[in-house]
């Protein structure tokens, strides 16, 4: 899973996959607005085959975070 | 439907981040190629359809890069913007005001009658504004995504029908409608939308929705670009009609609604009688003894597919790959332009290797599937305008068969040439002739010597707010008409003149009317005065054929590259010479 959302990170934000690691956020990762982040859920989302809620939706602002939701939203 | 929706399929099955990476991937691919500058107007958030639709129009080697204006400044965008290659424009409905579609029906009709209002002149501005831009899309107005579930219209429905009346009534030439209803009906209303990002961001449309858009519209893009397609070319035994001619003989096969399974392939004809009509080249390459088919013309009157429509017919027993070459040589258009239609898998699978520029389409086993399929991609034929060469263009490939009949009688080419009575109508700055020498500009692929592409209204302002001439010529022979043929555009800057463009299109190639158009542009540019004349070769993949045209009438290099020469021309060594089997005027 690891691996996937990281290159879904990079094809979204346009950056190559080794740059994104564990505290990759909308800090440090210029592309990440939020048309950027619309479009991220829209691949995470895909790629996963699962469908955020609003308040997820505002909580994925960090890799932890994704993989944190990710994680729950498919073991749940 | 195995078959059927064969490419959209493709697309649709891409997730969104396969999309990403391949268009990056296209996009350095095509990197050298002139860039196709689009940028998408909306009053919605689109975010994610930028790089769909790059995708879409680079897959077919368009080196298209989309951008967006910033959200909800149509208007005003529309005048930054007027100068790209082309404008797409999201204007959705129900955010002409925040929640106008649920605020509308409570609406007084004073208010509703003011923001109908208030809306039109933004349509007049945008209009205005982009008046000059080569290409606009804009959406048809629709209330689908609310009001799908009402069997009466309301207030909503009201604003959006007034809208598209006055849309339409006044719609410039440059701008396309799109029938939103048609793009919804192809995945429905509910798989287009997303509601959580519309009442969260103004997001409406997702990805699926995107996708379904940028396949529908690619084609209007396409065709101001050159890579429409020109030729469909059928197969005979089993995809013109059920069974096989040469085994169950010409009462035996199943051509028509009063055969068994004879339907399905009466309406294929229509279809391609249709298209022959609009200009399409429709075609024969068959395995099979040519007099057998011949004799089905001939003896089926129940047969639809009219012969006078059939503009070249290859019946032999070679491979289809040699013949569809052959097809391609013979009409003097790119082996891209084809499209190609058969019922064996064999066939199909040795065109995609062997050729795979040519577009195949494999006849589907449930034979029910066949004509949809078929309409499915007549979009590929698509023509942003049709002009009276496209209607007289069947008529004029068959005269140039009498033609090549009448070649054969002479000894010499200029024998020839003299009993053709060849004359040449030249124009200057006709703005009637607009329109067929933008198209010109567009399709002409192989005599174009920089292959710049131009739509109508890009000519009409070159000629008329810059010191352009545009010189368009007509052909005619004893045996008809070719219509207007052929372009030079010229740049003028006190005594120099620069070549713009120089086409023409390919039917009239071998005749030298191109040494006798340049000569008389040459000696018309003399007497105003003009001392130096500079041109260019730009090479493409498609037109090797003019690479030293130039030189043949003395041009002088002055600097080449490795796709590209530029040249000078010093009127003073030049002296009118006219051909003295072509008659050239000025009209």
């Amino acid at each position: 899973m690891e691996e996937k959302i990281k290159q879904v990170m990079a094809s979204v934000f346009e950056i190559p996959v080794e740059s994104i690691h564990e505290m990759s956020s909308a800090d440090n990762i210029e592309n990440w607005d939020s048309l950027h982040h619309m479009n991220l859920v829209v691949a995470l989302e895909e790629e996963f085959k699962v469908s955020f809620d609003d308040e997820q939706i505002s909580n994925l602002l960090n890799y932890q975070l994704i993989k944190l939701t990710l994680t729950e939203l498919i073991t749940a | 439907m195995q078959n059927s929706t064969q490419n959209s399929n493709k697309l649709q099955e891409l997730k969104y981040t396969e999309i990403l990476t391949a268009n990056k991937l296209l996009g350095e691919k095509l990197a050298q190629q002139a860039q196709q500058e689009i940028v998408v107007l909306s009053n919605i958030i689109t975010s994610q359809f930028n790089h769909i639709v790059e995708y879409v129009l680079r897959k077919q080697r368009l080196n298209a890069k989309v951008d967006s204006g910033d959200y909800d400044n149509i208007v005003q965008d529309s005048e930054k913007y007027a100068n790209k290659n082309a404008v797409i424009i999201f204007w959705e409905l129900a955010n002409l005001v925040d929640g106008l579609q649920y605020k509308a029906e409570s609406m007084s009709a004073e208010h509703i009658s003011a923001l109908i209002n208030k809306t039109k002149q933004e349509i007049d501005f945008v209009f205005q504004n982009l008046a000059s831009t080569p290409i606009v899309i804009l959406n048809q107005f629709s209330t689908l995504v609310f009001n799908q579930y009402f069997l009466k219209n309301n207030q909503f429905d009201t604003i959006a029908i007034e809208l598209n009346k006055y849309v339409s009534e006044n719609l410039p030439k440059n701008f396309i409608i799109v029938p939103m209803d048609k793009v919804f009906a192809q995945i429905s209303v509910n798989k287009s939308i997303d509601l959580r990002y519309y009442y969260s961001s103004k997001a409406l449309y997702n990805i699926d929705f995107y996708k379904q858009y940028a396949a529908f519209i690619a084609p209007i893009i396409f065709s101001v670009h050159g890579k429409t397609k020109k030729a469909l070319i059928f197969d005979c035994d089993n995809t013109l009609w059920k069974g096989i001619v040469g085994e169950d003989g010409i009462a035996g096969i199943s051509l028509s609604t009063q055969n068994k399974n004879g339907t399905v392939f009466e309406e294929v004809h229509y279809l391609a009688n249709q298209l022959s009509k609009e200009g399409i080249i429709v075609g024969l390459c068959s395995k099979n003894n040519d007099n057998d088919v011949l004799e089905v013309f001939e003896k089926r009157k129940d047969f639809a597919l009219q012969e006078a429509n059939i503009l070249i017919k290859k019946i032999n027993w070679q491979d289809k790959v040699s013949n569809l070459q052959a097809i391609a040589e013979e009409l003097n258009i790119g082996i891209d332009s084809l499209v190609f239609v058969d019922d064996s898998s064999f066939e199909i699978n040795h065109v995609n290797q062997s050729l795979p520029e040519v577009k195949t389409i494999q006849v589907p086993s449930a034979l029910h599937n066949y004509p949809t399929l078929l309409r499915e991609n007549l979009s590929l034929f698509y023509k942003h305008n049709q002009t009276n060469e496209d209607k007289k263009r069947v008529e004029m490939y068959k005269q140039e068969a009498v033609r090549k009949d009448e070649q054969q009688k002479y000894s010499t080419i200029e024998d020839y040439l003299y009993a053709l009575e060849l004359e040449i109508s030249v124009s200057m700055n006709d703005f009637n002739s607009l329109e067929r020498a933008a198209q010109l500009t567009q399709k002409t692929n192989q005599f174009n010597l920089t292959t710049k592409r131009y739509t109508q209204t890009d000519l009409h302002n070159l000629i008329d707010n810059q010191n352009y001439q545009l010189y368009t010529f007509g052909v005619k022979d004893k045996f008809g008409d070719y219509g207007l043929t052929g372009m030079a555009l010229i740049n003028i800057s006190d005594e120099n003149a620069e070549i713009d463009t120089f086409l023409m299109s390919c039917r009239v190639l071998g005749r030298n009317i191109e040494t006798a158009f340049l000569s008389f542009i040459i000696n018309d540019l003399q007497q105003i005065n003009i001392k130096h004349i500079f041109a260019n070769y730009f090479k493409t993949l498609k037109n090797s054929q003019v690479l030293s045209f130039y030189e043949k009438l003395n041009f002088e290099v002055i600097k080449e590259e490795a796709d590209s020469k530029e040249y000078k021309f010093k009127t003073i060594d030049f002296s009118y010479c006219p051909i003295d089997y072509i008659k050239i005027q000025l009209l």
